[in-house]
């Protein structure tokens, strides 16, 4: 990134010593979720989950966030809150802040 | 009137249901073998010589034998085994365990019915079943039946929880006896 900079003009203590000649800048990015892995079938979320990849309908499968910022498929979690409406990582009632691919 | 077609036609409908019967319980069956097959990969690492799992046929991995050796409490020495059963419905569903093992234990019956929250379908205050746990939880809540998890206050067997009450010594005895006549290595 940096480099020294070579003209050299004595030892004096307030000499610059180095000068910014190229700079790249990096951005990361991730999803605004704390979780990456549905919890439920265990795939990444922005994969299709197992039960999707099994029967071939990969593009239907869509992650669902829910107000305590958890995700998950939403395949995985229609079948989990048939049996129990609360979200199995916090336990607190599961209530759908949104969906998307 | 019976007639050809009509019976040509009961027999397609027939064959029609039992084709689709069995291919979603395969679905199913793939799913759950898939994600045991994970789990079962990791299990290793997690048991020791008071935990093991016994894979009695590798085709059939949703059907194992957990063992456990206590090496502390009341049921020190002996060693239990449990059958552990996986249905198609995992991990919405959680496995099915009996303990085939005879014991006098607050909370797993003599006809080997366990008394173990995350074992629960169902639970309101969110200690049962989850999707988020997995066989390794269950080795390990079978492994704290014989250490902390020991409930005197809401038992199963409810005549050794009420031994327990009323003399604590007489309960170790009971204990020791089945100990002796059916946990023995």
């Amino acid at each position: 990134m940096s480099k020294i900079d070579d003209t050299r003009k004595g030892d004096t203590s307030n000499e610059q010593l180095f000068t910014l000649k190229k700079w790249n800048a990096v951005a990361v990015w991730s999803w605004d979720v704390e979780c990456d892995t549905c919890a439920i079938c265990r795939v990444q979320v922005m994969d299709a989950c197992l039960r999707c990849q099994a029967d071939n309908k990969q593009d239907g499968c869509v992650v669902v966030w829910g107000e305590c910022n958890h995700s998950f498929h939403n395949c995985c979690m229609s079948l989990w809150v048939e049996q129990n409406n609360r979200c199995p990582l916090c336990q607190k009632e599961w209530v759908i802040q949104g969906t998307g691919k | 009137m019976i007639t050809l077609k009509k019976k040509l036609q009961e027999a397609e409908a027939k064959k029609g249901n039992n084709s689709l019967g069995p291919q979603s319980i395969d679905r199913r069956a793939t799913i759950r073998d898939k994600l045991l097959t994970k789990e079962i990969a990791e299990i290793g690492d997690h048991l020791n010589s008071n935990c093991q799992v016994d894979f009695e046929n590798p085709d059939k991995i949703y059907e194992f034998t957990v063992i456990i050796k206590p090496d502390e409490g009341w049921w020190k020495g002996g060693v239990f085994r449990f059958s552990v059963f996986v249905s198609e419905d995992y991990n919405i569903q959680p496995p099915l365990v009996k303990c085939i093992t005879r014991l006098w234990h607050p909370n797993i019956s003599l006809d080997g019915n366990v008394c173990l929250s995350i074992l629960r379908d169902h639970s309101l205050d969110g200690s049962g079943w989850a999707p988020t746990r997995s066989i390794k939880d269950v080795i390990w809540g079978l492994y704290s039946l014989f250490i902390d998890l020991v409930d005197f206050d809401d038992p199963l067997n409810i005549e050794a929880a009420d031994e327990y009450k009323r003399n604590p010594k007489q309960f170790k005895q009971s204990v020791d006896t089945y100990l002796y006549r059916y946990a023995k290595q």
